[in-house]
């Protein structure tokens, strides 16, 4: 069970977030609360602080000085202070993964508190109350919540679809099938209102393919969050390219298109800019929330890089307070002075194939092992 | 992109050698392999069937060749190989192979043993009762029988291990079957060379070898690789579940097939009895980077966790101590990125199990280093390459054996060190869960030029009997 400190502190992130989560801004504030929520998933948390145990010598006194757990290790171990209200899985096993990632979310309140307020600033800037912007109607070609019960972003697509600006949601994707291209041209045909695509960029390239020389125009007004292509199965996508090909095809133009960065093992997620006034491609850089620091550390030995060095990005997300907050990614990618993030992908590395057995072979004979009856290992 | 042939570039490799009797390719494609750039000829239908036409005419040539003077023929450009291997040469050939110039000459020196004309007489006459089979008919009671490779084999061969292709070609040859070889993408510049050594040694065979390199299994190279799959009367193919299955979907029936998949390396020490086991456990999984498919990646050692733990310490000072004579490739962000991940996770995997038995795991490394020693349950295992050695303690040679029974179908080599009583019996046991290679733990890296290569004769799989009554 959860120490009644973290259920406390889950609430008091949750208002926290709600606001906006500005005072975080403020570097002492950030360390003061990191380092609440840290002593609270010690104490909740055996696990983790057994792993701290180990790994440091001293007591933390900032954020940058708690151990990052790496991003791997959510596919061997409940990290969670309390009881899991849901449990996200991650997309699928990469190169050399043997299971997916899981993240026990013991509050999905959290989750929504942390996810919302970032989603409307840069999806729903120029809508709300007096606005006089008109309502938007979703497409969606990530999978809904009901299809897809433990995916992060289904969860979010759910929680956007729910925002009162938004009418008829269409979802055109599902999880065998994949896009379902004759929705979404049904859909945008019987709209008048601003359309807000969301959609993995996986997803984008097979609706853009699927289309052919079909023109769709979206009405005026009509924005897309894409997300994912930085890593797993699109990860030569050219965004420039492919913002081309969205402006040509679907009639929205680049600075109505944004990326979101996120990923299971976190619960907030940075964008790279607000849909109707976002830059061009090359130029943009991801922010996150107040209540998330990123640092480039160098791959070597992991020590903190200056801005605009790349290294492997270690992020620390309040919101994972019921988890833990400090990750070690596999990506590479660079702090900006003025605290943004530039996502470079997976870190690179030559192929090393020889003739020795790898990990995904091991992966396919264990598999293999199971589905015969014979336990694996 | 392309570029005109015969354009000089440091940065550039030629990933090809084609028989002088042919027209060399206007303009060259280019493929990156590791450090290097590797140019090639690029997909032409026309030009795979001159190829292959050229090389099934040359094949002929090479019947004529008896196997004594073959074996001296082909030892012979061997050794100019090794001998023309400069530094600069070697460099090129390590940086291509994506490893130290240090690894690359050692690894290079330990193949080169198995490539000169004695050990390949040796070879011949380990697996054929009389050599002479290969040359023509040989009368033995009631028949007379011969052994001839076919006319023309196909080599792919495995990604970054250089001197592979080599030995392959080499094999092929000394049963007087042309060679068209496709090296690994790290394996191009050492293969190139010895294909050149080759034409410059004898017209004949140097008539019958072409190496021809191409991004395997790319969408625009699918009707070159059927074709080169139907031309050939066999593929010698080396490489992962994938690239095997794809080839096996493609080859017409009529084309034979031989298959070395994937392996892995096991050790197993009784560390009472032998006290260098350590040192030679450590050289074992360094050499190749554990890219070998005789590199040791798992080791059983007998005994209870903390006199195992105290050999896992020695492992690792073994370690330490390589790292200035085998240094690791040039460390890439995905390298490094990996070995976090593994070592966090395990740690993290620790904690959450500790005080339970399962799942704990002791680590040892040092910050910056590349190698990592694991002392573990066989259920954490996964083979994470680089200088992954993982080792379980084991309390004797029967729960060896079930621990690796699960492991069978991608068993290899065994090392043993300290494993001396009833050694034989141990063996039979090994072998009969699928291990073809059984040999003291000091001789693992390199194996000897007649050794069971995954369980088949290394010239006894390319040949076809025939007889004659």
């Amino acid at each position: 069970m959860a120490e009644p400190d973290c259920v406390e502190l889950t609430r008091e992130l949750a208002a926290l977030f709600r606001a906006g989560g500005e005072r975080l801004r403020d570097d002492d504030e950030f360390d003061r609360m990191a380092l609440r929520v840290h002593a609270a998933q010690r104490t909740a948390n055996p696990t983790l602080r057994r792993y701290w145990d180990g790994v440091a010598r001293a007591q933390p006194s900032s954020w940058r000085e708690i151990p990052p757990v790496p991003v791997s290790a959510f596919r061997d171990v409940p990290i969670v202070s309390g009881a899991a209200e849901v449990v996200f899985r991650t997309s699928g096993t990469t190169a050399g993964a043997s299971r997916r990632g899981e993240h026990h979310v013991a509050s999905v309140d959290l989750y929504l508190a942390a996810a919302r307020g970032n989603y409307r600033r840069h999806l729903f800037a120029d809508c709300g109350p007096g606005s006089g912007a008109p309502r938007l109607a979703l497409v969606s070609l990530i999978a809904p919540p009901d299809d897809a019960p433990d995916s992060s972003l289904s969860a979010m697509a759910g929680f956007i679809a729910r925002e009162p600006e938004v009418t008829d949601p269409t979802w055109a994707f599902h999880p065998e099938r994949g896009v379902d291209v004759h929705s979404v041209t049904r859909a945008v045909g019987a709209t008048t209102a601003p359309v807000l695509l969301l959609t993995t960029a996986f997803a984008l390239v097979r609706l853009l393919d699927g289309l052919g020389e079909v023109r769709l125009s979206l009405p005026a007004g009509s924005r897309i969050m894409e997300t994912g292509g930085f890593k797993g199965r699109v990860a030569e996508v050219d965004r420039a390219t492919l913002y081309g090909r969205v402006g040509e095809r679907l009639g929205v133009p680049r600075t109505h298109v944004v990326n979101e960065y996120g990923m299971t093992e976190m619960l907030s997620q940075a964008y790279d800019g607000v849909a109707g006034g976002a830059g061009a491609a090359v130029e943009r850089e991801h922010r996150f929330p107040p209540w998330v620091r990123t640092r480039a550390l160098h791959p070597a030995d992991l020590s903190p890089l200056p801005p605009d060095e790349p290294g492997l990005l270690a992020h620390c997300d309040l919101a994972n307070a019921r988890s833990v907050c400090h990750i070690l990614t596999e990506d590479l990618g660079s702090t900006t002075k003025g605290g943004g993030v530039r996502l470079l992908g997976r870190a690179p590395g030559a192929s090393l194939r020889g003739c020795s057995l790898t990990a995904e072979s091991f992966l396919r004979l264990t598999r293999m092992s199971a589905l015969s009856g014979d336990a694996p290992r | 992109m392309s570029t005109p042939a015969g354009t000089p570039d440091p940065g550039r490799v030629d990933g090809w050698v084609w028989p002088a009797r042919l027209k060399p390719p206007e303009r060259l494609a280019e493929t990156r392999a590791g450090e290097l750039v590797v140019r090639h000829p690029p997909a032409d239908s026309q030009a795979s069937r001159a190829l292959v036409t050229s090389l099934r005419a040359a094949a002929s040539d090479l019947s004529s060749i008896p196997v004594a003077e073959m074996a001296e023929l082909l030892g012979g450009a061997a050794d100019a190989l090794v001998s023309g291997l400069d530094g600069d040469a070697v460099s090129r050939v390590a940086a291509n192979a994506g490893m130290s110039t240090a690894m690359a000459a050692q690894i290079l020196d330990g193949m080169a043993v198995s490539w000169n004309g004695e050990t390949l007489r040796h070879l011949v006459a380990a697996e054929f009762a009389d050599p002479l089979v290969l040359d023509g008919f040989v009368s033995g009671g009631a028949r007379a029988i011969r052994a001839a490779g076919p006319g023309l084999t196909l080599h792919l061969g495995a990604g970054t291990v250089p001197g592979v292709t080599v030995t392959s070609m080499i094999r092929a040859l000394l049963v007087k079957s042309a060679v068209l070889a496709k090296p690994g993408a790290g394996d191009v510049a050492l293969t190139v060379r010895f294909a050149r050594e080759l034409q410059r040694i004898d017209a004949r065979v140097g008539a019958a070898v072409a190496v021809q390199y191409w991004p395997g299994g790319a969408e625009d190279w699918d009707s070159w690789e059927r074709e080169v799959f139907r031309a050939a009367d066999q593929v010698v193919v080396y490489g992962s579940d994938t690239t095997i299955e794809s080839v096996r979907a493609r080859a017409p029936a009529a084309t034979r097939l031989i298959e070395h998949p994937h392996r892995i390396g096991v050790a197993v020490v009784d560390p009472g009895r032998a006290p260098g086991a350590a040192a030679e456990a450590a050289r074992a999984a360094a050499l190749f980077d554990q890219r070998g498919c005789v590199s040791t990646q798992l080791v059983f050692v007998l005994g209870d966790r903390h006199p195992v733990r105290r050999w896992c310490a020695s492992l690792a000072s073994e370690l330490v101590a390589l790292e200035a004579v085998l240094p690791p490739r040039r460390a890439e962000p995905a390298d490094l990125s990996a070995l976090h991940q593994l070592r966090g996770r395990l740690r993290m995997k620790s904690a959450a199990s500790a005080g339970t038995g399962a799942d704990e795991s002791d680590l040892w490394y040092d910050q910056g280093s590349r190698w990592t020693v694991v002392l573990a349950s066989l259920d954490a295992f996964e083979p994470s390459g680089g200088r992954t050695v993982w080792v379980a303690a084991v309390p004797d040679r029967n729960a060896c054996l079930r621990e690796l029974a699960p492991l069978a179908p991608v068993l290899q080599t065994v090392g043993l060190a300290g494993i001396d009583a009833d050694r034989a019996d141990f063996a039979r046991e090994l072998c009969g869960l699928g291990v073809t290679r059984v040999v003291p733990l000091v001789q693992v890296p390199y194996p000897e030029a007649d050794w069971m290569h995954d369980g088949s004769r290394p010239l006894g799989e390319l040949v076809r009997w025939s007889e004659l009554r």
